[in-house]
């Protein structure tokens, strides 16, 4: 067969697959997820998530266990979502005594209902540096968060967040122009934030009227030696709304999780189906071939895997050897190749006795020229088929093993995220926008290749038939 | 003739469960070895707090002569391989020692005792998921195949095709969410019953109760995948010469379809139905979880969660065992509701 008969096959197997319509949902479906598979990572807000999957650190100024932000849907109230201010107004001022003061300031338009859950100043500094948090509100009036002597190592990180740090400051600014407010506000209870976005009233601390406009948060720093200096400032608004799936309760962002989950899911997918179908096609063809001792014993490990428990079988592995998620598709392999062996046989069985085989052999090829030449090429495309249909089997299982707190603890998987989700209250909690996206991912995953495989299967297996 | 197709099943079912337990035992002899001598260990620190008046060198003396006789006991004393054939004939016999920390409800500490207290609700859920899935499953394919591309035959196949690759326990999340919690919750949560369980009628409607959200769940997504193969083997059929005769001779297309079509069909839609359901029996561990279901899934994860070896192996067993029978018994159906596979019926 030369290149240009490969082409043409190949252009002819296109005019075929073209006309199904579910076959082109699937592998739009499927080029999609390998788009995304590829270079999911710079489409995400975290572009280093894969690697911080698991760092609390990398996710502190999240919000937590926050409901996606179209979930702000217009006839109901706003509520105030996740952003990162970083462009600031900077302004150096020359002091007595060669000390020098730098303010920034971040402006914040604010026009939501509910106020976010968090506002956090973060800096890396050097040195001895007195600094000064403070916000402007619409209202003209300026509430100062926190007046800190700060003392750091060089490059030191700094966070100041109004909710942890900032009750008190808040209750000396209402005290301002409220007395009798103020000395009802109890520093452990009030939600800080609550109070800085809401409108000075009596009722602010129950039911807030959010003050909406722009708003100045200034940071101000002295610098009282040479070494002293503050870099990289910027402003954490932590949303009581978050990115475009929600957070989950390890203030992690769920389509972050999504998208680099596609990777994992597309890998298990494709290698351990590909693996399987080259395994049961090869298999089949041989113990449909050869026949006698070669076939009962193929039909007989076929069926030692075929009857095998395979779920709990992987679960109690996985329990007891605690393994990697190679060692996982090796073992899924081991039980997959089943699903693609039965039709390659049958198929193997009825090839054999064709004419053109017979003819073949009577030319004087060897068994194994026939097997390569003749059988191989005619199952080998119906097996993409199967191959296809067997991958959301494939993704299923591992997300099965991985929602029981087994599956390989380096990676991120859907079924990952599930396990974090029902193992720290989603249910109860109601965070549906943690549980649903995965699921519906592995679904969706699933749905593509499957779409792909009844498309393939019915443009292949006739052929065959016919020929 | 059926009688030697039985036994020759049967036998080939037998010789399935050896060498599974033959691979358990081998694969897990070395976790499942440590078990049985920190076990020992326990049973012989018990039993030497009973001696108080005799020195240091004679207690341990004791300790000493005790392990020995145990090891023997448990032919812990034995070359590796016999030690694998002595657990795998255990194994068999349903011998699978004592748990590490699960207790049966009764306080029972043999592992076999806790796999009976648990099989029966596993077996109830599925049961009712099979009988449940073919009552609606079965009737729905027909109707789809009286008309090909017709509405509910376009829903059925569409569904088939999502639910495919859909985890039952993910959608068992989504249907807690939406019917246990919140304003529609109308169903436990989970469990088996409220506590204090009630007696008599009322208890009955408390277990059907807690059994409804998981039976739907299950139920709903496997009979669109059931009602789709239905329809496909029911279509095939309906192509066969002697449909075609039936029509001719002015028979109603109903009596058709229920008398010639389905009889036919009901082979091959029995067998297939109820393997896909066995197989999801086990596979099904998850999904008792989420429901916290006490069946045999609940008790994998209890055993893992506090790493009981014992009943770990016990109930991987038994589902073993469960799995190997159900494939017997449909070949045995198969083989009688159609004579051409017991005429050339080999193991």
């Amino acid at each position: 067969m030369n290149i240009r008969e490969t082409l043409a096959g190949f252009g002819e197997f296109w005019n075929e697959f073209r006309k199904s319509t579910l076959g082109l949902v699937g592998l739009g479906i499927l080029v999609l997820f390998l788009l995304f598979g590829t270079f999911g990572q710079y489409l995400t807000p975290f572009p280093g998530a894969t690697e911080n999957w698991r760092n609390i650190d990398f996710w502190q100024d999240n919000a937590q266990a926050a409901p996606p932000v179209w979930t702000n849907v217009p006839w109901g109230t706003q509520a105030a979502a996740s952003a990162f201010l970083s462009d600031a107004k900077v302004e150096v001022q020359e002091l007595d005594g060669g000390v020098k003061q730098a303010t920034w300031s971040f402006a914040y338009p604010y026009q939501a209902d509910q106020a976010p859950r968090d506002v956090i100043f973060a800096f890396t500094g050097t040195g001895q540096v007195p600094v000064i948090l403070s916000v402007t509100r619409p209202d003209g009036k300026t509430v100062e968060i926190s007046r800190q002597q700060l003392d750091l190592a060089e490059g030191e990180l700094q966070r100041v967040s109004v909710t942890n740090s900032g009750a008190q400051s808040l209750i000396e600014f209402i005290r301002s122009s409220d007395e009798a407010l103020a000395s009802k506000l109890v520093a452990d209870v009030v939600k800080p934030t609550r109070l800085l976005f809401a409108k000075i009233d009596p009722q602010m601390a129950e039911t807030p009227v959010s003050l909406k406009g722009s708003y100045t948060f200034t940071l101000t720093a002295l610098y009282l030696n040479e070494t002293s200096k503050v870099e990289d400032p910027s402003v954490r608004i932590s949303g009581a709304v978050s990115g475009l799936l929600g957070t989950d309760i390890s203030k992690r962002d769920i389509y972050t999780g999504i998208v680099i989950g596609i990777r994992w899911a597309l890998i298990i997918g494709l290698v351990t189906s590909l693996i399987t179908v080259l395994i049961g096609v090869l298999l089949g063809v041989l113990a449909a071939y050869f026949g006698g001792p070669v076939d009962w014993v193929i039909n007989r490990v076929y069926e030692y895997f075929y009857l095998m428990p395979v779920i709990p079988f992987l679960v109690v592995i996985s329990a007891i050897f605690k393994i990697t998620i190679w060692a996982l598709i090796g073992l899924i392999v081991l039980f997959f190749w089943t699903g693609a062996f039965k039709p390659v046989y049958g198929m193997a069985l009825q090839l054999k006795e064709e004419v053109f085989v017979e003819a073949s052999r009577a030319l004087g090829s060897s068994r194994w020229r026939i097997i390569l030449k003749h059988i191989f090429p005619m199952v080998l495309p119906y097996s993409f088929a199967v191959m296809a249909l067997s991958v959301p089997g494939v993704i299923v299982y591992e997300a099965t093993v991985s929602i029981l707190g087994l599956g390989d603890p380096n990676i991120v998987t859907w079924g990952g995220i599930l396990q974090a989700a029902f193992g720290q209250g989603a249910v109860i909690n109601n965070l549906w926008w943690w549980v649903v996206p995965p699921g519906l991912m592995i679904a969706l995953m699933g749905m593509a290749f499957v779409f792909l495989g009844t498309a393939l299967d019915k443009i292949l297996q006739p052929k065959l038939k016919t020929r | 003739m059926y009688t030697k197709f039985v036994m020759k099943r049967v036998m080939y079912g037998l010789l399935m469960s050896i060498v599974m337990v033959l691979t358990f035992s081998t694969l897990f002899n070395t976790v499942a070895e440590q078990t049985l001598h920190s076990q020992i260990d326990e049973q012989i620190g018990q039993e030497l707090r009973r001696y108080s008046n005799v020195n240091k060198e004679q207690l341990t003396a004791i300790a000493v002569a005790k392990r020995t006789q145990k090891e023997h006991q448990y032919h812990l004393d034995q070359p590796i391989l016999l030690r694998i054939l002595y657990r795998t004939f255990d194994t068999l016999t349903f011998q699978y020692g004592n748990a590490t920390s699960i207790k049966a409800p009764n306080g029972d500490k043999d592992v076999l005792l806790i796999e009976l207290a648990y099989l029966p609700n596993t077996l109830v859920l599925f049961t009712t998921q099979v009988v449940l899935t073919i009552l609606i499953g079965v009737p729905m394919g027909l109707w789809a195949a009286r008309k090909p591309n017709g509405v509910l035959d376009k829903v059925i196949s569409s569904l088939s095709m999502v639910t495919n690759g859909l985890p039952s326990w993910w959608l068992g999340l989504i249907m807690i969410m939406a019917f246990a919690y919140g304003p529609l919750g109308i169903f436990p949560s989970g469990g088996i019953h409220i506590n204090p369980a009630p007696e008599g009628w009322a208890g009955a409607v408390d277990y059907l109760w807690h059994l409804s959200l998981p039976l739907i769940t299950l139920v709903l997504l496997s009979i669109w995948g059931t009602a789709y193969l239905v329809r496909n083997i029911v279509l095939g059929n309906l192509q066969e010469d002697f449909v075609m005769a039936a029509r001719a001779r002015g028979i109603p297309e109903r009596m058709v379809l229920l008398g010639h079509t389905l009889r036919t069909s009901m082979p091959a839609i029995m067998t297939i139905v109820v393997l896909s359901l066995f197989a999801s029996i086990s596979g099904n561990i998850v999904f008792e979880i989420i429901f916290g279901w006490p069946g045999l899934g609940k008790l994998y994860w209890v055993a893992i969660q506090q790493n009981d070896i014992p009943v770990l192996m016990g109930t991987l067993a038994i589902s073993t065992f469960i799995n190997i029978v159900g494939f017997i018994l449909l070949d045995l159906v198969y083989g009688w509701l159609d004579p051409r596979i017991k005429v050339g019926g080999k193991a």
